[in-house]
């Protein structure tokens, strides 16, 4: 830092509010040469308010600190490396197998845990690592926000660089597609950036539903596809739905993101996130008892992030401690969040959400009914109530036109066997259980 | 007679909103957890929740004050400015460059979808070059109106820390602590009779230390017991 700008900011930070001296003062990168200050704005939103708010402040400040006269200059910049754009990377291409492609390596295939809820997703991404371009393209994985599909990407992209570390590969979000685009049709390298995307081995793109209404980002994007396709380089593609499902997308991009193999995950069952939190708590190197993966598995029923925040949690807790993880250790330590949670699913809104997905009566699930179309989602309810709330079994039975507590382990074992024998109630449940958990 | 009251200089005392001025007491792990991430020892996301007045936005700019210590390029911005007339969503662009980034009160943008979206897309590409993301809200991150999905399960991925309210005695401590960094002794016997007399919510707590500090220096006295009961008796503004 220089030392004009860093005695400037020891005076600014005593005299304007720490809110504007933190975002807008501090960020502000000084290059000081002979008789001139360089002032680095991030961006142009930055640029134009200190020039607006505060560059006569930081003026009269700077001269305090200057021994003569000196030129100051606001603009936009960086003095530490930018991230580097995939339209620079264009600009370098003889160079781009060197390029950083945007890979997590923490993201394999070793540390994937598999459950029967992504095992699909699993084996077709294994098969497309070992034959890219061959086995099926495009991959498209789909399903919930943080149940691992962009970890089951970066492991694609990983495997194939362990196979042939000179594959040209990238990673990168939809939305980053769409910005480096638009930066290089304002900069005039659209070539460049056609040339770029359209020269790489494997493309993986999270989150296509964020082209939606960006009609200029489909063309763009559906060109660049279709070459890749033509020269069997791999595409692997992530949405949070069926691509026919999205609104705002070109039919013919749909049409084309189904060519290949669509295939969903699922949020995994209790067993899944216990297996997923002890692996991730080796991968921390922190032994995690059993007994605690299962009580924070069942506390926290809905995707992979929340249990990884709950995980963090704990291990953060117990190293600050210098506790050992038990189970009276982790409620202690997750405490506002399984009361949250308690808050958020009870077993009245799972009678509510139920009763409106099966077009029932809120009231039909505590009578006496016993057709099937009132029994089934009773059923539901109850297993649901057991697995996303504690309340004891007698209690749930008691909610539920008080009926006894062996009605509600009847109905918990009856809905355990259809969820494996018939697939529109494992499909209802886990649409429920999603619904309940967001 | 007035004349001999001395008037104050017309600026609201800011104490310094550094690690060193925060007091501690329940939170210390809190305060530690922000610390190891600024030093890169930490977890590279923490979002840290809780009621307004006990000092979000004192350890923010707290961590900012320490990334600026180590060097690092730092960015702080309350989302309470967002919705000002003048302010944008462009206000993100190329920041992911930054190694650390503090936003604060995110419970402003929850449900206006343009600064959703713009925070989601600044999260991944910030996160893609393992930068450090420190967010504050008055919300636990799951009760958050939060409408994109996306942004949802990120924000609940990192550690999340809930900021505690003390008790009275940790009230009083930190009463005494903040009053000492901004040059004022308040003695325990004083701090106890201001938490028996006063509204205790930290927001009013810190409020009346403001009204201590302007009494003190316009009377030219000392923190006394008989001289707060004369301030507190005293109507405010």
């Amino acid at each position: 830092m220089s030392s004009i700008w860093s005695n400037c900011l020891a005076k600014l930070e005593n005299e304007i509010s720490s809110s504007d001296f933190s975002t807008w003062i501090r960020p502000l990168q000084a290059v000081e040469t002979e008789g001139r200050i360089r002032l680095l704005a991030p961006n142009r939103f930055v640029l134009d308010w200190v020039k607006e708010h505060h560059f006569a402040k930081i003026e009269e400040t700077i001269h305090q600190f200057a021994d003569g006269a000196l030129i100051l200059d606001l603009e936009i910049g960086s003095k530490k490396p930018e991230a580097p754009a995939a339209l620079k990377v264009a600009q370098q291409a003889e160079t781009k197998k060197q390029q950083p492609n945007f890979l997590n390596k923490a993201f394999t295939f070793d540390n994937f845990v598999e459950g029967k809820s992504n095992q699909l997703a699993r084996a077709a991404s294994t098969q497309v690592a070992e034959n890219i371009g061959k086995a099926y393209n495009p991959l498209l994985i789909y399903g919930s926000s943080g149940l691992g599909k962009t970890h089951l990407m970066h492991a694609i992209g990983n495997a194939v660089l362990q196979k042939n570390p000179s594959a040209s590969i990238v990673y990168l979000h939809s939305e980053k597609f769409v910005q480096d685009m638009v930066k290089a049709l304002q900069q005039n390298q659209i070539n460049s950036f056609k040339e770029y995307y359209r020269g790489l081995d494997v493309l993986l793109i999270d989150d296509i539903q964020f082209f939606a209404g960006k009609e200029r980002s489909q063309e763009e994007f559906f060109h660049t596809f279709n070459t890749l396709l033509e020269k069997k380089h791999q595409v692997v593609l992530t949405c949070d739905k069926y691509p026919k499902e999205i609104d705002g997308l070109e039919d013919r991009l749909k049409s084309r993101f189904g060519w290949g193999l669509p295939v969903s995950i699922e949020p995994p069952d209790m067993e899944t996130r216990a297996a997923i939190l002890m692996k991730k708590a080796d991968m921390a190197h922190v032994e995690l008892p059993q007994e605690v993966a299962f009580f924070i598995a069942k506390r926290i029923p809905s995707n992979v992030r929340d249990l990884e925040g709950a995980l963090r949690r704990v291990i953060a807790n117990a190293q600050f401690t210098g506790q050992k993880i038990t189970v009276e250790f982790t409620k202690e330590a997750l405490h506002d969040l399984i009361s949250l949670q308690d808050k958020l699913v009870n077993i009245d809104n799972i009678q509510k959400t139920v009763a409106e997905y099966y077009k029932i009566r809120i009231a039909d699930l505590s009578s006496k009914n016993r057709r099937q179309s009132i029994t089934r989602p009773r059923q539901i309810a109850m297993s649901l109530a057991r697995e996303l709330t504690s309340h004891s079994l007698p209690e749930i039975g008691d909610a539920f036109g008080g009926r006894d507590h062996t009605t509600v382990i009847n109905a918990c074992k009856r809905i355990s066997e259809l969820k494996e024998s018939d697939v529109k109630v494992a499909e209802d449940y886990a649409n429920l259980l999603r619904s309940l958990s967001h | 007679m007035s004349m001999a009251k001395q008037l104050p200089l017309q600026f609201v005392f800011r104490a310094n909103q550094t690690f060193q001025d925060f007091f501690s007491g329940v939170n210390s792990a809190v305060v530690n957890h922000l610390q190891q991430c600024v030093a890169g020892n930490g977890e590279a996301f923490i979002f840290l929740w809780g009621q307004t007045g006990l000092g979000k936005s004192h350890l923010l700019h707290a961590c900012c004050h320490e990334a600026q210590q180590r060097k690092l390029s730092c960015f702080y911005f309350d989302f309470n400015l967002a919705q000002a007339a003048d302010s944008s969503v462009h206000l993100f662009n190329d920041l992911e460059t930054f190694e650390l980034v503090c936003l604060d009160n995110v419970e402003a943008i929850a449900g206006h979808a343009d600064w959703e979206q713009a925070l989601f897309n600044f999260f991944n590409q910030h996160r893609d070059l393992g930068h450090k993301l420190i967010v504050s809200s008055r919300t636990a991150p799951k009760e958050l109106p939060v409408q994109l999905p996306d942004l949802k399960t990120r924000l609940n991925w990192g550690l999340s820390l809930k900021i505690q309210t003390p008790d009275d005695e940790g009230k009083t401590a930190a009463l005494i602590y903040k009053a000492r960094r901004m040059g004022l002794e308040i003695s325990p016997q004083a701090g106890r009779f201001l938490l028996n007399r006063a509204s205790r919510d930290m927001n009013s707590l810190w409020g009346l230390l403001d009204r201590l500090d302007q009494a003190s220096l316009s009377a030219q006295r000392k923190l006394t017991i008989p001289f707060l009961k004369q301030i507190l008796d005293e109507r405010p503004g």
